[in-house]
């Protein structure tokens, strides 16, 4: 599975993946009107085979097709590594299955034939979706960076700065001097880029939770 | 018996002559002019009533000249002979011409009874064929609010414009073919074989269950051979046998979990120029029973099936001087194939 990189702030892209040669043609031409790029797959397999671009998407799925269904790819599609926000469409007039597809987070399930501003605002709330996750993770990268800059001793004496200790106490907690506190302090605030005490928390709890969702320990 | 067209008549007449002449030529004080009745007997069920009639004044015919030409013993006992033979010859003929009346009744109860159970598989359909046409309906609606849009652009896309109006009718086309599809299956015409292909005809019937195949997530593989000899078929007849097996493949893996679920369709060329046709499945098989049992009338396992479908479904390839049977597979589940005979070989 190729990847392209062409830095974050590329076109939305939306993705079809749809087993009906004429459903697809449609959606494609409806995107494209709107000003969107349109990518359509006969298959979950050809999807799968094909690019995934560096850009904010999302994914519009067909829920039955022929292999594997667009419900069970939803359910797969961690292990895929992907993240693109779903939105279901089918022919079949599935309900129940419209309610387990909203549990596992699809952003909206249409009935075919839907209307087409339906679908393109669900699309518009997928691709916002997908640029915040995006952004978000952008900046976690960034963090995640700076961090990496920073040397054990200050890395020791962030993790005590965050819990609100004074630099006395720090120094007192690692058996080294006052000075030695404020030195690496400096050098945490500035290699952090964190203007204020408060926002060198804000981005320490941030390293913490991207962290644990991973089950990476912090730091 | 079948005999050829040409054989019987040469029957009838080498008959009816060595009757004649034993009639008039001998001098039995027997009734010999009844054995005309074998005639007749030839006659029934293979000429038309008017055709049987026509034998039948013929063969009377016969027997009076038979006693006008004969010289020999009493005249009296001649004409009781006489009498008893025309009688003879009458009864059969009017039995045979209401035996005949019977099995044309029967024949169109058959038909009535087959078409019957066509529909109600069609009614089995609905939820797949409303997908079908669901698919096409929601390509023609997204293309025409595309169409739409590229007319509202500045400056408008007329070409873009242009090629969804096009897409439109295509799909619309598509739908209302399947709705023809639809309404052949459903008519209620007599039987009438025609040449045509029957790989055409089993991709029909697929593109009207392949909603239904879909709705089971049951993988579909094809093995239509292409090229075979012309076959000179009742298509509609046919298509329901081919419509018959896939609902019920489909049925016998509606409840197994953990196997794949696969319909295997196929079209081969088979020994002496027929055809044969094989449906597949990975279902729940035959179980304890036998296969043939499953052709019995009015077995079924369906909660509100008629049972009707494979019975009807013998008699349909039997007309057409073909064989159906069924067979365990050995991965599990079951195969149901058919033969066709082809234009060489085709049932008298």
């Amino acid at each position: 599975m190729t990847q392209t990189s062409d830095g974050a702030a590329r076109a939305p892209v939306v993705f079809v993946v749809d087993d009906d040669g004429s459903v697809r043609a449609a959606l494609a031409d409806l995107l494209v009107s709107v000003g969107l790029e349109a990518k359509c797959y006969a298959s979950v397999t050809e999807f799968l085979a094909g690019d995934r671009l560096d850009a904010p998407g999302c994914l519009v799925l067909d829920v039955r097709m022929p292999g594997l269904s667009g419900l069970e790819f939803q359910r797969e599609m961690a292990k895929w590594k992907i993240q693109l926000p779903v939105i279901f469409i089918t022919g079949h007039g599935d309900i129940p299955m419209s309610v387990s597809a909203m549990k596992a987070g699809a952003i909206e399930f249409l009935a075919k034939p839907f209307r087409d501003q339906d679908l393109l605002d669900a699309i518009q709330a997928g691709l916002e979706k997908d640029r915040v996750r995006r952004q978000e993770a952008a900046a976690i990268a960034e963090l995640k960076l700076r961090c990496s800059a920073l040397t054990p001793r200050e890395r020791e004496v962030m993790e005590l700065v965050v819990t609100g200790l004074l630099n006395k106490q720090i120094a007192a907690r690692l058996g080294v001097s006052e000075v030695t506190v404020k030195v690496s302090r400096g050098q945490v605030m500035r290699k952090l880029q964190a203007d204020s005490l408060a926002e060198l928390v804000r981005f320490a709890d941030r390293l913490k939770d991207a962290g644990r969702d991973r089950g990476i320990p912090p730091g | 018996m079948r005999m050829k067209p040409s054989g019987r008549v040469l029957a009838m007449a080498a008959l009816s002559i060595g009757i004649f002449v034993a009639d008039t030529v001998t001098n039995l004080e027997i009734a010999v002019a009844v054995f005309y009745v074998a005639v007749v007997l030839l006659a029934i069920g293979h000429f038309r009533a008017r055709g049987v009639v026509l034998v039948s004044a013929g063969c009377m015919a016969l027997t009076i000249v038979s006693f006008l030409l004969s010289k020999e013993g009493a005249p009296e006992s001649g004409l009781v002979n006489c009498a008893i033979s025309l009688l003879a010859i009458a009864a059969t003929t009017h039995l045979g011409l209401k035996t005949v009346a019977a099995s044309v009744a029967i024949q169109e109860a058959q038909a009535q009874l087959a078409r019957i159970a066509r529909v109600t598989s069609l009614g089995e359909l609905t939820a797949s064929i409303a997908h079908e046409i669901n698919q096409s309906l929601a390509a023609i609606t997204t293309s025409g609010n595309a169409c739409m849009r590229w007319l509202a652009a500045q400056p408008p896309n007329l070409e873009k414009a242009r090629l969804g109006a096009e897409r439109i009718v295509s799909d619309a086309s598509r739908a209302s073919e399947v709705i023809l599809r639809v309404r052949q299956l459903a008519k209620r015409a007599p039987p009438h074989k025609d040449w045509s292909s029957l790989a055409d005809g089993i991709a029909e019937i697929i593109a009207l269950t392949r909603g239904e195949i879909e709705r089971h997530h049951i993988a579909l593989r094809l093995r239509l051979a292409q090229g075979l000899p012309a076959i000179r078929f009742d298509k509609v007849q046919i298509q329901q046998v081919v419509l018959n097996l896939i609902l019920n493949s489909i049925e016998a893996m509606k409840g197994t979990a953990g196997r794949p679920r696969e319909l295997t369709i196929s079209l081969e060329p088979a020994d002496q120029g027929s055809v044969l046709v094989a449906v597949g499945d990975s279902g729940v098989g035959f179980g304890s029973l036998q296969p043939e049992q499953f052709f019995d009338a009015f077995y079924t396992t369906k909660s509100e099936g008629m049972g009707m479908g494979l019975a009807i479904s013998r008699s349909i390839v039997e007309a057409h001087g073909g064989h159906i049977w069924a067979e365990p597979n050995p991965q599990g589940g079951a195969t149901f194939r058919f033969t066709l005979p082809t234009a060489e070989t085709e049932a008298p």
